[in-house]
């Protein structure tokens, strides 16, 4: 049994072909989805998608939307991913550096929330370049 | 005897303006009447007519090159964009017969004219949608994206009108700035289901006004529910957040979005190909134009020496006789 993904953002499709595993980070927690998965309709968070391709993890790194698995197939929709190897090691550093220092010096609640979602996202591709496995 | 026959008819073109009148009347209709005999202005008039259909011939011309170069570009991007909605339907559905209270209709035009029938189309949708809906206790309402459109509704339903955005298209169209756009129509307009319509994009030459239904987290739950049109939902198990109608809610806004960016992308690819025809066929147009007018020119020319010359003529042996 096979397992399709497919990775869409609004502006290109950033993943579609088959897959082994795939673990997602929601709202609630990781979940992990093998073939034959029941079907579910959830959240996507800002974070990590591992994918399991020819007993090989690759990363991704998501920026938040949804995702629907359901009859083997998967489909998330997100509004911005990009692959763990496509990232620019130092400027996403540069970035996270950035978004801490802006975290600091955040004031009022809006620009408190914006800014530590901006830390989240650079976080997040930090992490996409090195996947703590 | 033959001299008098041949000056007779020589007067008799010399001093015939008849013909020249006509010419002159069919091409410039508000010209006044010229004096007989002054034949040269005739020439002179469908000359500047010739000189300004050549220049406009120009200017449509470029104008489709124009809109060719943004087809392609914006074509491309209106393509990608489908990947994103389509997912949605899967899950949704598209159901524009759920039958709700408040409908919220936002129609998608263009901010500049001259792209055949598009914007009225989409008016022209918007209007009977909003008549096909009304009735006791319901609510219809507008939303108005692009110039156009604002110019068309606000003659006649102004008191409908919800909220007005123009000047979409001045930078280019991403995707952030339309879920910006999105999530301003969410947070100031209420409704049960937001109907858009746009024109989808199918061919250069060929555009469907499409309306796309995005319903309100609430409805979809009942619909959902009551194994309506949106039966299949209920088979997914829903998770990632504390309650179901905080995910439905967050999934409808992201649809919305989505939907809303290949709305705003197909109607303006469709913009851009409705132009190309409509500057293609009004360049042909001035050239068959011009064939005309070169024609009528020549003509006048032509008649305007033989007479010249049957004068000249006539009035040598006139005088040899």
């Amino acid at each position: 049994m096979t397992l399709n993904l497919s990775v869409l953002t609004p502006n290109r499709i950033v993943w579609d072909s088959e897959v082994e595993e795939i673990v997602l980070s929601t709202n609630s927690g990781q979940i992990g989805i093998l073939p034959n998965h029941a079907p579910i309709a959830t959240a996507v968070d800002i974070g990590i998608l591992r994918i399991r391709l020819n007993a090989q993890w690759l990363t991704m790194a998501l920026m938040g939307g949804f995702a629907r698995i359901g009859n083997n197939e998967i489909t998330v929709l997100v509004n911005d991913a990009e692959k763990g190897s496509d990232i620019d090691p130092q400027e996403a550093q540069q970035t996270l550096e950035i978004a801490e220092a802006n975290v600091k010096k955040a004031e009022g609640r809006r620009q408190k929330i914006e800014a530590n979602l901006a830390l989240r996202r650079a976080r997040t591709r930090v992490e996409a370049i090195n996947p703590i496995s | 005897m033959a001299m008098a026959a041949l000056r007779r008819d020589g007067r008799r073109f010399a001093t015939n303006p008849i013909p020249l009148n006509i010419l002159r009347s069919s091409l410039v209709p508000s010209e006044e009447p010229v004096s007989s005999g002054v034949r040269n202005i005739s020439t002179q008039v469908v000359r500047n007519r010739m000189k300004s259909v050549k220049n406009i011939q120009k200017i449509t011309k470029a104008m489709k090159m124009v809109a060719a170069s943004k087809l392609r570009a914006i074509q491309t991007r209106a393509e990608n964009s489908r990947g994103l909605w389509q997912p949605f339907t899967a899950l949704l559905g598209d159901t524009p017969s759920v039958d709700v209270k408040k409908n919220v209709i936002i129609t998608v035009s263009s901010d500049k004219g001259l792209c055949g029938g598009i914007n009225s189309t989409s008016v022209k949708i918007s209007r009977a949608l909003h008549k096909l809906n009304s009735g006791p206790e319901k609510e219809n309402k507008y939303v108005v994206l692009g110039e156009k459109a604002k110019a068309q509704l606000v003659r006649d339903s102004k008191k409908d009108i919800e909220l007005i955005m123009t000047e979409l298209q001045k930078n280019p169209l991403n995707y952030t700035q339309v879920s910006v756009l999105a999530d301003d129509i969410l947070k100031n307009v209420e409704f049960d289901a937001l109907r858009i319509i746009y024109n989808k994009f199918q061919s250069v030459v060929s555009f469907l006004p499409t309306m796309s239904t995005v319903l309100s987290p609430e409805v979809v739950e009942r619909e959902a529910e009551s194994g309506g049109k949106l039966g299949d939902l209920d088979s997914y198990e829903v998770e990632g957040a504390e309650t179901k109608a905080e995910v439905l809610q967050n999934l409808a806004e992201f649809q919305f979005s989505c939907v809303l960016f290949n709305a705003v992308l197909e109607n303006a690819t469709s913009e851009q190909g409705a132009r190309m025809s409509a500057m293609d066929s009004s360049s042909r147009n001035a050239g068959d134009m011009l064939d005309r007018l070169t024609l009528t020119y020549n003509r006048t020319r032509q008649a305007s020496i033989t007479t010249e010359l049957i004068e000249i003529i006539s009035g040598a042996s006139a005088l040899e006789g």
